[in-house]
């Protein structure tokens, strides 16, 4: 019974509104740091474009960077996004565009912490249907318009 | 799955892109793009339609410019639709905020350029994502 409802949710066509629920999903899951429902809104070979990565990144890599960074205990992230364009590429594929201003507590490679403010973020989001039914992030690519201001946080456990 | 676009095609619309952002071609940016195209570039805040972004890019496309591609990956996404995805440098010589002319150096330069093709057989792009890792390098152009 449950095969043929996934089988008959994976032929269904995306719709703008289906899209949009999932960027929204995938903001509430790196905002709650849901680490897992963070990994499965994607494709573990999806390519990904961090705000500050000089190249893309296979999403598994990006999973482990992006749990030692914002999904620990000292971390934080917050976001509010604009409004949300799409696109419907194909029956089972579509891109959503939006700006959203991003404000993070994020733990640095030396293991410092740093306060991270993008107020003029961009994303670019192609998601493509699952055998499943569900949506999966097949490709993403996260800019900043403008300089992103960083101020280093006391290390909270160092001595007062 | 059966699929009508090939990477190779693909790469050649890139490397058409960058020969007329380069000046080294005497056809047009908005042949290569969807009228529904959407682009996101440079300091634009949000997404927008491409005819504004090319507007904006045509006054600063010149002979004096010139780029250097990384490795071109593309994810073919069934009969009609392709992702690429690859890194850039690009040096040019535009106006800067001050009128004068700039040389500006894009050396983290990222894109995503989503194509897809159309009835008639051409290849286009729909949504498009230039960016850059880090600010680029500013120098006063010679003779400004």
């Amino acid at each position: 019974m449950t095969f043929l409802a996934n089988t008959a949710a994976s032929k269904e066509a995306i719709s703008s509104e289906q899209v949009r629920r999932a960027v929204q999903e995938f903001w509430d899951a790196f905002t709650h740091q849901s680490k897992n429902q963070f990994q499965e809104m994607y494709s573990p070979t999806a390519v990904c474009f961090a705000a500050d990565g000089r190249r893309s990144e296979a999403a598994r890599l990006m999973w482990v960077r992006r749990e030692r960074e914002f999904f620990g205990p000292k971390s934080s992230v917050g976001a509010k996004l604009g409004p949300v364009s799409v696109q419907i590429l194909a029956p089972n594929l579509a891109a959503a565009s939006y700006a959203f201003h991003f404000s993070i507590v994020r733990i640095l490679p030396n293991r410092s912490r740093a306060e991270i403010e993008v107020p003029f973020g961009r994303a670019t989001q192609v998601f493509q249907r699952a055998e499943s039914g569900g949506l999966l992030i097949i490709h993403e690519h996260l800019s900043s318009a403008e300089p992103v201001t960083s101020k280093e946080l006391p290390a909270e456990d160092s001595p007062r | 799955m059966l699929s009508s676009i090939s990477p190779d095609q693909v790469r050649a619309e890139i490397q058409r892109f960058w020969q007329i952002m380069c000046g080294n071609s005497p056809d047009k940016l908005e042949d290569l793009y969807s009228p529904s195209a959407l682009v996101v570039t440079g300091k634009a805040r949000k997404p927008e339609p491409a005819n504004l972004a090319l507007a904006r890019r045509a006054r600063q496309t010149g002979k004096d410019s010139f780029a250097e591609l990384g490795a071109v990956e593309v994810q073919i996404e069934g009969p009609d639709v392709a992702i690429a995805s690859y890194t850039y440098k690009f040096h040019q010589t535009r106006p800067g905020e001050s009128g004068g002319l700039q040389k500006r150096h894009t050396l983290f330069g990222r894109a995503t350029q989503i194509f897809k093709l159309e009835p008639g057989g051409a290849l286009r792009i729909v949504h498009e994502h230039l960016s850059a890792a880090t600010n680029p390098e500013v120098e006063k152009a010679h003779g400004a």
